[in-house]
């Protein structure tokens, strides 16, 4: 239950007119629809007429011409084919027009999503973004299934039985009218009391859910506590409670939802009687028409019963497309192309400082030039600022204090795509989705057979993809299934180099990899070298030894550059995380001992 | 149908509601019939010019009359049927709550949350709809169908009620099958759903990546293909739904043009009356509820079945480890580990070897050494989580297995990794021991765990919720509270695993001094892997691969230049390191 249990009595009507608006890009459904609505509501209220023709007419005058008989039965056999037939097309209608809205609404908050600035990702679980993406479109989907279908159909249907009703006996008609406001006033107060209820049963429920999730997770607390018998005894008590929410639900449901309706239908049942009956002593009564108002009365009590409860949908889909339109109306990032584009690959940062949401900063004041080419490298202990260094060079975040230049150009005027193409990055977990190697390089983004080939052999994984089966095409698993941590890290790497960057970026991405595969990126890079300006972001310094120049960072600020031998010269941070990666191979690879005595 | 049977149990302990509601429900039923019955009468007498103005008016006063008294028992058989469904749920739900208070971690670990959460919810529903809706539509539908058709036979004719039922076995055969494809159809669209939610998590997750690649379109795209299959699966659902309304339509109507053309012969033969095919078509009407409990009541039942097996299954599991100790009373903290190999259940090769350990009462033992060596499984088999025929351990001098859990576990306080807090205030989590304990030694506790200060912070103090629903602390918060909610419950023996991890160690120091200032005469064991938490112990034994490698107190460690020599230097430069130097 991650729904909020929010007991929201009003409906934001700006909403619901925007969700059903959504109806109208399918004028042709709609037409189709009314119309096939119209026919299969004709449909079933004319039978009953033909019946009464049938009673009327022929049986009670006991007068049966065959031909006309047979007109009469084919007549009403057509009715009810017909009826079934446009019934059941006008609800596939509606059902298409309720499924491509849902379809609309979800690709469009899915995509607005996918263009949030990151800072929007910062603060909200993705397990939120990911309900409001798909749950929430699930709930607006019950508005059209369930409420928008059933009403229009229901109010129909009880509009065409009334006028059924005064063509066959307009008294009869107006003293069945009378059924019609008593029950939408019980169907009122029903939705008013049950309202409440419903929402103390959700949350009790939800309350219920979180308490045995507590104790699956928690049981161990609560046995070295010996508290079994207390944390029992509270679950009873929620327990408790939820079912006497349940009853008091059940109770109301049992005295207002269907019996009273049924009460009520019967008692103008014997109304109409009591009026057919009060008729025959003065006049001709047609048995015919009696018959036709049973049947007409047994079907208007039971529509608004159904709309009553398909109101509670009605709320929970306003309520999810408020939230869902929040999200759609937010502004994503503002990116017009630009006549701007990244050339050889120069990088400046001037005086950069950078927090996020105006937290304490991250970054303080960090000047550094690379020269087209360049090996750069930027390291630092965790929460050093590295991390948030590179997330403002991809333009993650926008720079507030100080400037990056790219060839000149500040960083934000770069037209969108060019840093895209010219800018690549291999990132610290390598994603690997569940789709053939070739896609996985590529992206879904069109490159070459060639250049896809040329990057494999540059991450050194050309022969290893042309051994598996099917080579470039070979499916790969769900989490990257069959390759190794590091092969993954190395397809990473050629998914980057396919495209060919000016400017490469690493995060952290020996992080997790064995040495071998270290090996070979550094490799790739030395190759690199010269010809594509390479910022390395990095933990672990063996990956950087080979850089033109190394900057160190301490809590956001510059405090040591320089190259790896002139830096390990000095008595300074870079000296001693150098002997600190040094010396945690040794601790980390267990200590051999002398065999114990014993 | 063996379901029932096998919940007969319950049928029995409930058998006087459940024996008003059905006696409701048929009285309701008959009662029901009635009003057709009537009806027609009424019709016959008016055709035949025989009615009168009393006639009439007792007519429509037994109507109204039947209506109110349908009214009471309806609203009676709903009450009693549904509070014994109910019930049955609130039964099994508290079972299985009390029997997961039974159940070692070991259960735990076998079951996942979702897996376990699923037995406790849904599993639950499924049971409870077949002691409600599943008799429901068993009792109902059949003795519906049945009195139908016998009034039809018997009170009005026979040749008629046959031809007028001939669509109707039709309809329920549809039924069956259109609750199958239904079923089936359901079950597709859930996964298509749960893809798509597969789909929009690995998306939003790696929002990161898909900047960097510009991947927005391609994600768009696959979106969209997976947002089509999901509308598919749920369009096929809902073409399958579409088709109940025409069925019932077309059985409906043929079954009506059936008996209006038979009936109309008859009429014409003299065999029926007018009044008495209008009552017919009435009773036909009654019939569809029959047809479609049938669908129904499979569809429960196959659905129940499952669910009682599974819930059945969960409350048959015993625990892991069994209560069987018996003795009540210790005499003294000291501590005596024994464990010549443990090897855990399902697994060949042996966690750990040779370890034997004795603390003195009073004394701090400090289990240190490299990630996977095997501490927190020495400090479990000393809360008893598991236990193996290998280990003897000993606490004041008795085995672990001849003490009552209960008794055990109040001579440890422990400070587990994960620090869990429920969700309740800071306040009922420090005192989750002590429920009773008083507002000071909640304080008094929290002061000597250094968490005091952040907690008078919050702006509702000790009072602020936490847990799942209340606000979010930060990891070293958490330890403290959990430290806190330990030193609360003054037990002999202190278990801190690993519980240091996340707090500075500034903070770290203070805490273990306050230790030392109150816990005077009573036993600590700290596994850890900051050396410094460990640095004033009497004892200090080093585990690598699972065996001792190294023992003693720190100086005599530091000497030994084996691993825990090299480690204090290494967190020496690791300190000079973090503090940019």
């Amino acid at each position: 239950m991650h729904q909020d249990d929010k007991h929201q009595q009003g409906v934001d009507l700006a909403a619901l007119w925007r969700l059903l608006r959504y109806s109208l890009a399918y004028p042709r459904l709609l037409k189709e629809a009314g119309v096939l609505l119209l026919l299969a509501t004709a449909g079933q209220v004319l039978g009953p007429v033909l019946i009464k023709i049938f009673l009327d007419d022929y049986v009670a005058a006991a007068h049966y011409p065959v031909g006309e008989l047979t007109l009469l039965a084919l007549a009403y056999a057509l009715f009810y084919g017909l009826s079934a037939w446009a019934g059941y097309q006008n609800a596939m209608r509606f059902n298409q027009v309720a499924f491509s809205v849902v379809r609309t609404i979800r690709s469009q908050v899915f995509a607005s999503v996918m263009r949030k600035p990151l800072a929007y990702f910062d603060h909200r679980p993705a397990g939120a973004l990911v309900s409001r993406i798909t749950n929430d479109t699930e709930a607006i989907k019950e508005l059209f299934v369930q409420v928008m279908s059933s009403f229009v159909q229901n109010i129909t249907l009880i509009l065409a039985v009334f006028i059924a009703m005064a063509y066959l006996d307009l008294r009869l008609m107006l003293l069945c009218s009378v059924l019609l406001p008593t029950v939408t006033v019980v169907m009122y107060y029903y939705q008013r009391l049950s309202s409440p209820r419903y929402h103390w049963a959700r949350s009790v429920l939800s309350r219920i859910n979180a308490s045995i999730n507590e104790a699956i997770q928690g049981m161990r607390i609560v046995q070295m506590l010996n508290q079994q018998s207390r944390f029992s005894k509270q679950f009873r008590n929620i327990s408790q409670e939820y079912f006497e929410a349940r009853m008091s639900n059940m109770r109301l449901n049992a005295m207002m939802l269907r019996p009273l309706p049924d009460l009520l239908r019967t008692i103008t049942l014997a109304g109409v009687l009591y009026y057919f009956g009060s008729q025959s002593f003065n006049t001709v009564v047609e048995v015919g028409v009696i018959y036709a108002f049973i049947n007409y009365l047994s079907r208007i009590t039971e529509p608004v019963v159904e709309m009553t409860q398909r109101l509670s949908f009605l709320q929970q889909a306003v309520v999810a497309g408020e939230r869902v339109f929040g999200i759609i109306d937010e502004k994503g990032e503002a990116q017009a192309p630009s006549e701007y584009r990244i050339g050889p690959g120069k990088i400046q940062l001037e005086n950069l400082s950078f927090s996020y949401a105006d937290e304490h900063p991250i970054l303080k004041d960090i000047s550094f030039s690379i020269q087209p080419g360049q090996f750069f490298a930027i390291v630092g202990h965790t929460g050093s600022g590295k991390s948030t260094l590179m997330s403002v060079l991809l333009r993650f975040y926008p720079v507030k204090t100080g400037r990056i230049l790219i060839d000149g150009i500040p960083l934000h005027q770069i037209d969108q795509e060019s840093l895209r193409a010219q800018m690549g990055v291999v990132l610290q977990d390598p994603f690997i989705s569940a789709s053939t190697v070739r896609e996985n390089i590529t992206l879904g983004l069109p490159i070459a057979q060639s250049q896809v080939e040329a990057a494999a052999k540059q991450a050194q994984l050309h022969e290893y993809i042309m051994s598996l089966p099917e080579g470039y095409d070979t499916m790969l698993g769900e989490r990257g299934g069959e390759l190794s941590t590091g092969q993954r890290q190395l397809l990473s790497l050629a998914r980057t180099l396919a495209r060919q960057p000016r400017i490469l970026i690493l995060d952290e991405a020996t992080a997790n990899v064995d040495s071998h595969t270290e090996a070979v990126i550094t490799r790739a890079l030395n190759t690199l070298r010269g010809s594509t300006t390479i910022i390395a972001i990095a933990h672990r310094l063996s990956t950087i030894i080979h850089a033109d120049q190394i900057v160190v960072l301490h809590q956001g600020q510059m405090v040591q550059q320089g190259s790896h031998l002139a830096l390990l010269a000095d008595e300074g941070l870079y000296r001693h995380m150098y002997e600190l990666q040094m010396q945690k191979s040794q601790v980390q690879e267990a200590v051999v001992y002398p065999h114990p005595q014993s | 149908m063996s379901l029932f049977l096998k919940l007969s149990w319950y049928f029995k302990s409930q058998w006087r509601r459940y024996t008003a509601a059905i006696v409701l429900l048929l009285g309701t039923d008959v009662l029901e019939m009635l009003v057709p019955w009537i009806t027609g009468q009424l019709i016959d007498q008016v055709v035949a010019n025989t009615l009168t103005n009393a006639l009439l008016l007792r007519y429509v006063i037994v109507l109204v009359c039947i209506a109110v008294v349908v009214y009471g028992m309806r609203y009676l058989w709903r009450v009693f049927l549904f509070y014994s469904s109910f019930q049955l749920a609130e039964t099994m739900r508290q079972r299985l709550y009390e029997h997961m208070t039974h159940m070692a971690p070991g259960f735990f670990a076998q079951h996942r949350t979702g897996d376990l959460m699923a037995r406790a919810t849904n599993d639950i529903s499924a049971l409870e709809m077949t002691a409600g809706e599943g008799v429901l539509s068993g009792i109902d539908g059949l003795v519906t169908g049945i009195l139908v058709v016998a009034i039809m036979m018997i009170m009005i004719n026979w040749q008629l009620t046959l031809v007028a039922l001939l669509p109707f076995p039709f309809m329920a055969w549809y039924f069956v099958a259109l609750g199958e494809r239904l079923h089936i159809g359901f079950r597709d669209a859930q996964e298509r759903f749960s893809d798509l939610n597969d789909r929009v998590q690995e998306s939003v997750s790696g929002i990161r990546m898909v900047r960097a690649f510009g991947r927005e379109q391609v994600e768009d795209e696959n979106f969209l293909s997976i947002a089509d299959k999901t509308a598919e699966a749920n369009m096929r659902v809902a073409a399958t739904d579409s088709l109940y309304d025409p069925a019932i339509f077309i059985t409906v109507g043929s079954s009506f043009l059936l008996c209006i053309s038979m009936g109309a012969w008859q009429i014409q033969q003299g065999v029926l009356t007018l009044g008495q095919l209008t009552s017919f078509t009435m009773y036909l009407g009654f019939l569809i509820w029959p047809m479609f409990a049938y669908g129904w009541l499979l569809n429960i039942v196959e659905r129940g079945s499952a669910a009682y097996e599974r819930i059945q299954q969960l409350l048959e599991t015993e625990s892991p480890v069994l209560d069987t100790g018996k003795v009540e009373r210790v005499a003294s903290s000291d501590v005596a580990i024994d464990i010549k190999s443990f090897t855990h259940i399902g697994s060949a090769m042996p966690v750990l070897h040779n370890i034997k350990i004795a603390v003195e009462a009073g004394h701090t033992l400090g289990i240190v050494g490299p990630t996977g060596a095997g501490k927190s499984t020495v400090v479990n088999l000393l809360l008893r989580y598991f236990e193996h025929p290998d280990c003897e351990l000993k606490v004041g001098g008795v085995r672990l297995q001849d003490l009552s859990l209960q008794t055990l576990r109040e001579q440890i306080a422990l400070v587990p990794q994960d620090p869990f807090l429920f969700t309740a205030t800071i306040a009922e989590n420090i005192a989750l021991g002590r429920p009773e304990a008083s507002m000071e030694e909640i304080r008094a506790a929290a002061e000597l765990a250094s968490i005091d200060s952040d907690i008078m912070r919050f702006r509702q103090g000790y009072k602020t919720l936490v847990g799942e629903r209340g606000i979010t602390l930060s990891g070293g918060q958490k330890q403290r509270i959990a430290i806190a909610r330990a030193l609360l419950l003054d037990a002999p023996i202190l278990v801190l695993d690993d519980a240091l991890s996340a707090v500075d160690i500034e903070t770290e120091r203070r805490i273990l001094r306050h230790l030392k200032e109150v816990r005077t005469q009573r036993t600590s064991i700290i596994l850890c892997h900051r050396l410094t938490a460990v640095e004033d112990a009497e004892q200090i034994v080093v585990l690598n691969h699972g065996e001792i490698v190294e023992r003693g107190d720190h100086y005599s460690l530091v000497q030994q230049q084996g691993w825990y020599a090299q480690m204090v230097d290494y967190q020496r430069l690791e300190q000079t390191v973090a503090s940019g130097r």
